[in-house]
């Protein structure tokens, strides 16, 4: 709030004022007293009229400029009216409360919208929860079928992606970040694609992933296989191979998983991330563009970093960096 | 034979599991009454543990810890469906042997089950065939004081093949059982070795000892 904004505001005060003081004049002048006490009387209301109006705006200006540095500075700004204190002028009083009262209700209502997800996530969670019985009654009582246990292992996929999506798109982070071993979760995405893997005739390979992670096991372990997955859905006809590679570095580790699939068209590239974004891959299967948005969101959230290079036709490569450093990830 | 007890309530899954282990060559017991879960394991006293984490009074983590209280080292798997990593966190550090999600793969059940009979076994150095000495750890085969050597991938298919001894064994499950050794090798690979297992058996003396069957697998005499 400049003085001349100000003043520029207090405009009808100051034609009110000067009217005033042009009747004060004139009255004065009626009464015939001698010019020096005119000059007197005169130049004595305006420095008080003066210093009324700078009072005024130096109480309204500690009030106001703090109000607007704080709304600047603060990343969340519905946090403003916690970090103001009650101003001691009746405007600035007003807007205070009108500001916690409206503060208060978007805090309610954001609460309660919480508490409807939160409730919504934990309704999943235990569907979840339930269906694996009977999937995994099903998958013993079908273990000699081949065929019946590749969709079961579909169902069991999709019903995973749930999951994650409902964990990803909550506020709360309910991962563990923990020294795992890399060779395990790999094993596991391993077994997990096993028959297909086989079945299609992929060779897989990994090399030098007897390291620690710091990590989330069950989270990661989403994660590489979503990309094992995508790399078997889009893999070339003859002679394909996924490889996974390890790298460790001072501070971080490195998870290379490279493939000789399809590739990616390079138009595709910069939105691959995107949530339901089906590239020119994607298109006309069942791509769901829900996978690679996962991976992404859950990288974020462990404090992982997830990059793709691609060359259309030649193949795709994945980087995943995990920091050996706790620190960031807390 | 190795007595197995199942906490589970969830019955067809129960019973699932009960067949898949018996027809497997385990004793199968299944715990019906949860009210007095630790008691009644106790009473039963099994060598093996499948435990769930929700059934119903005392939770599947909280009758492992009770159990390693009262210093009761049965060996337990805990066998559930939670994804979420701090019951796998919880569940190890209470002491369970191992961990793992539904559903999850039959033959690899039965893998991770045999596995922890035979650390129990500790006592286990060497297989024999008969009159060989097999050293699956250092990845020798002594014949007579003579030493053949086998690769990691001949070793896991002579020893899987030797404790299935006169059964024929699924190439399937074969392949499962490698693959569980973080050894990820494809079809034709699997071939490979096996018909150079075949040319080191003959080195030693043993002719046609592998004998395949087609559509069904392998079968060592």
């Amino acid at each position: 709030m400049k003085l001349s904004t100000y003043l520029a505001d207090k405009f009808y005060a100051l034609v009110i004022f000067i009217i005033y003081i042009i009747i004060l004049i004139l009255f004065l002048i009626a009464l015939k007293l001698p010019s020096s006490i005119i000059i007197f009387i005169i130049i004595f209301t305006i420095v008080i009229f003066f210093i009324i109006l700078l009072f005024d705006y130096f109480r309204k200006r500690k009030f106001y400029l703090e109000l607007l540095t704080k709304l600047n500075s603060l990343d969340k700004k519905y946090l403003l009216i916690e970090m103001l204190l009650e101003p001691n002028f009746l405007e600035g009083k007003i807007l205070y409360n009108v500001l916690d009262e409206v503060n208060k209700n978007e805090h309610d209502l954001i609460s309660n919208l919480k508490n409807k997800q939160e409730d919504f996530k934990e309704y999943i969670e235990l569907w979840i929860h339930e269906v694996k019985l009977p999937l995994a009654s099903l998958t013993l009582m079908n273990r000699k079928d081949k065929k019946t246990l590749r969709e079961l292992k579909r169902i069991e996929d999709d019903v995973e992606q749930i999951l994650y999506y409902v964990r990803c798109e909550n506020a709360n982070n309910d991962y563990l970040i923990k020294e795992w071993d890399l060779d395990t979760i790999i094993k596991n995405v391993a077994l997990r694609n096993k028959d297909d893997l086989l079945a299609l005739g992929i060779d897989f390979k990994v090399d030098n992933c007897n390291l620690k992670v710091l990590t989330d096991s069950k989270w990661l372990e989403f994660i590489i296989n979503q990309i094992v997955s995508n790399s078997i859905k889009y893999k070339k006809d003859k002679n394909s191979f996924i490889k996974i590679e390890g790298v460790n570095y001072k501070n971080k580790v490195t998870i290379i998983i490279t493939d000789n699939g399809k590739g990616i068209k390079k138009s595709d590239m910069p939105k691959l991330f995107t949530k339901t974004f089906t590239g020119f891959n994607g298109r006309g299967s069942k791509a769901t563009g829900l996978g690679l948005y996962l991976c992404k969101c859950l990288c974020q959230k462990l404090g992982h970093n997830i990059e793709i290079e691609s060359k259309e036709g030649k193949g795709t490569k994945v980087i995943i960096t995990i920091s050996n450093q706790s620190i960031y990830n807390l | 034979m190795n007595k197995i007890l199942i906490v589970e309530d969830d019955i067809t899954l129960r019973s699932e599991l009960s067949n898949l282990l018996s027809n497997s060559g385990y004793e199968v017991l299944i715990l019906t009454d949860f009210k007095n879960s630790k008691e009644e394991i106790v009473k039963i006293n099994p060598d093996l543990i499948l435990l769930d984490i929700n059934i119903p009074y005392l939770n599947g983590e909280a009758l492992l810890k009770s159990l390693r209280d009262d210093n009761k080292n049965i060996p337990v798997i805990m066998l559930t469906s939670s994804n979420k990593t701090i019951d796998e966190v919880l569940s190890i550090s209470y002491g369970a042997d191992d961990y793992i999600t539904k559903p999850y793969n039959p033959t690899i059940l039965l893998l991770r089950i045999n596995n922890i009979f035979k650390r129990m076994k500790k006592s286990f150095d060497y297989l024999e065939y008969d009159s060989l000495k097999i050293y699956p750890n250092k990845g020798i085969v002594v014949k007579d004081k003579e030493e053949f050597y086998l690769t990691k991938n001949e070793m896991l298919i002579f020893t899987y093949l030797l404790n299935n001894k006169g059964n024929i064994v699924n190439r399937d499950d074969l392949m499962s059982y490698l693959w569980n050794s973080d050894l990820y090798i494809n079809d034709n690979a699997l071939t490979v070795n096996i018909s150079r297992l075949r040319a080191k058996l003959y080195e030693m003396g043993y002719n046609d000892v592998i004998i395949t069957r087609k559509g069904e697998g392998y079968l060592l005499k």
